[in-house]
């Protein structure tokens, strides 16, 4: 059992919960309730990562963001960030890779919320930010909880653009899909099982605890 | 002058004209303890008036004002938020917020004061039990309730109601109708409502606008509107059953000074013929003429119920059709047939064929209480009689192709 593999892999997920949770809340409110000019674009560019084989999306960011590249060079030279084959670098591929979904569950339950509702918290004397507290957080909160499981299980089972981003450092960018793959690599299929079975456990539990959050939710709206 | 701590409710003044992207036009004004109703068809931007009120929609051009506070100026590019401005609405279908208890759908319109908010639902007979319900829990009465005390919650200075009666029954209608009339006298606020239902706005308002396509057509008390609708439009979409056709023909001068026949006030104005109908050998009519049509224009006239009876004796000008015409006495009563009749509840409709050359229908409503002395019965003869004073003349649309 490679515990630091799943460990990274935990880390990875949840650090990209903390960045891609505010960012999609921003972004899918604004791509659900404000008519502007190239929507339709910022739409599907944000759905892109989700058709994009990941071999192809890993090779941009690589090219992009690499030490060769200028961005890279940049970065590595004003912050000391480096990109390429390191944890910060399969953040940020992770949070590209994610984008569509953590965006698309929030903006289509903001986009459920009826506008009446909406108006109606302004003519109650909210202002925009309280309404967004008061009204539609809460009202989207079953969209939210299922952006965050997928993006969650999503996370943990990625290995296409890690692998190009990454490679395979052990503690900086080997993740449990990863790792997993290495052990099947060298014919240690009793490794690789144990380690799957861990994967499919902590990805079972988190359906299943979108689930409930959710149920319980909608319980309670009807009852 | 009353004393500077009183509250007093204020005047609300609106006024808009755009085209797009919706057109709008005219103007309204709501004095406080007034309740101001909007008719119109679906469709006619009747909400959009009153979200312009609220802040929810901004218009091209237009200004909405309460006493001198101005709230939407667009000369000035003066817009105040729905927040910065003190406005209750009760929205169609309530939008009460499904996630909060009724207590807490009120309390976020008092900035959480829940003591203040449970106050509220009870002065409108919410009980300790239904007030921590959610909103899908309660009836579409205690609903309604609910949204009234939210809108009133933020004590505002004008009411608006959209639609505010069309989700309840007729019976639980019936009681928020009178809790409304109650409302309008101990609130003293501008009250503008949204309905669709002619009888609700007469029963309740006191002012009335009528909207069509955007543009308002005619404000005034119920009673003058459907006396005198300023076009056919107007009739139309208040539902004066009886409007007819006809050609004004000629001024007659005025009066002669009858003592007996013509009152005083008509003499300050001529008399005018008016053809009843399309077809020349059609009777004419004498009525008043107030000035505002021109000889030989085709109009459309409609006459209010109370200028219409229905007598037994059936009055004969002979078969020839230019035997009415040609009457040099002109009479006040007509041949006429029952051609329909059908009782709904307490109120009876009777549609009668008047017999003219070119025969004309009429509708008549009956109450218990007005019934009339003849016997009505399908297909059976009897005489309308027609006060033309009752007559009310408006210039006819033009013909849509």
């Amino acid at each position: 059992m490679d515990w630091s593999a799943l460990f990274l892999s935990l880390k990875l997920a949840l650090a990209t919960l903390a960045v891609l949770l505010p960012l999609g809340l921003v972004l899918a409110h604004y791509l659900a309730f404000q008519r502007f000019k190239g929507r339709a674009l910022v739409e599907a560019l944000v759905m892109l990562p989700l058709v994009l084989p990941p071999t192809v999306l890993g090779l941009y960011l690589l090219m992009g963001f690499g030490g060769k590249s200028w961005l890279g060079a940049w970065l590595e030279q004003s912050f000391g960030v480096s990109l390429g084959f390191t944890f910060s670098g399969i953040l940020l591929a992770s949070l590209v890779f994610n984008l569509p979904f953590m965006v698309q569950p929030i903006q289509k339950a903001f986009e459920a919320i009826h506008e009446d509702l909406r108006e109606a918290a302004l003519v109650s004397g909210l202002s925009p930010w309280q309404r967004f507290l008061k009204v539609e957080l809460p009202l989207a909160w079953p969209g939210i909880v299922s952006a965050l499981v997928l993006t969650f299980a999503h996370t943990l089972g990625e290995f296409g653009v890690v692998l190009m981003v990454g490679g395979s450092i052990p503690g900086e960018t080997k993740t449990l899909a990863i790792s997993i793959y290495d052990r099947v690599q060298a014919f240690d299929l009793a490794g690789a099982s144990q380690m799957s079975l861990v994967l499919l456990l902590i990805s079972g539990l988190a359906i299943m605890a979108s689930f409930a959050a959710t149920r319980n939710l909608t319980v309670a709206k009807r009852s | 002058m009353m004393s500077a701590g009183m509250r007093l409710g204020q005047t609300l003044e609106l006024s808009v004209n755009q085209q797009k992207p919706m057109r709008l036009e005219g103007d309204l004004r709501c004095e406080p303890g007034q309740l101001l109703a909007l008719v119109g068809p679906s469709g006619a931007g009747k909400s959009s008036l009153l979200r312009m009120i609220a802040g929810l929609l901004r218009p091209e051009q237009g200004r909405v004002t309460l006493g001198a506070d101005l709230w939407t100026d667009s000369a000035s590019k003066l817009f105040l938020a729905p927040q910065q401005r003190r406005v209750g609405m009760v929205f169609q279908n309530y939008a009460l917020m499904p996630h909060l208890t009724a207590l807490d759908n009120v309390a976020i319109a008092c900035q959480g004061d829940r003591s203040k908010a449970r106050g509220l639902l009870e002065k409108l007979r919410l009980n300790a039990e239904q007030i921590v319900r959610r909103p899908q829990q309660l009836s579409g009465g205690q609903q309604q309730r609910v949204a009234l005390a939210r809108a009133l919650a933020r004590e505002p200075q004008v009411l608006l109601l959209d639609e505010p009666f069309s989700a309840v029954d007729q019976v639980t209608r019936q009681v928020l109708y009178r809790e409304l009339s109650e409302l309008k006298q101990s609130i003293g606020l501008p009250m503008i409502m949204v309905t669709h239902d002619l009888d609700e706005a007469r029963l309740l308002c006191d002012q009335m606008a009528v909207i069509d396509s955007g543009v308002i057509l005619q404000k005034g008390s119920p009673e003058s509107i459907y006396q005198s609708p300023r076009n056919q439009r107007v009739a139309e979409l208040v539902g004066i059953q009886n409007r007819f056709q006809g050609l004004f023909e000629k001024r007659l001068g005025p009066p002669k000074a009858h003592a007996s026949s013509i009152e005083s006030e008509s003499s300050t104005s001529g008399l005018g013929l008016l053809l009843w109908g399309t077809h020349p050998d059609n009777p004419r009519l004498e009525i008043r003429d107030k000035g505002r049509i021109d000889e030989g224009q085709r109009v459309t006239w409609v006459i209010s119920g109370d200028g219409l009876q229905l007598v037994p004796e059936v009055p004969n000008f002979g078969t020839s059709s230019g035997g009415l015409a040609s009457l040099s006495v002109r009479p006040d009563t007509w041949p006429a047939q029952v051609i329909e009749l059908r009782s709904l509840g307490d109120i009876r409709l009777c549609r009668i064929r008047v017999e003219l050359p070119e025969p004309q229908e009429i509708t008549l409503t009956f109450t218990s209480m007005n019934f009339p002395e003849v016997k009505l019965s399908l297909g059976s003869n009897l005489g309308l009689k027609l006060d033309s004073k009752k007559i009310h003349v408006m210039p006819a649309r033009p013909e849509v192709s």
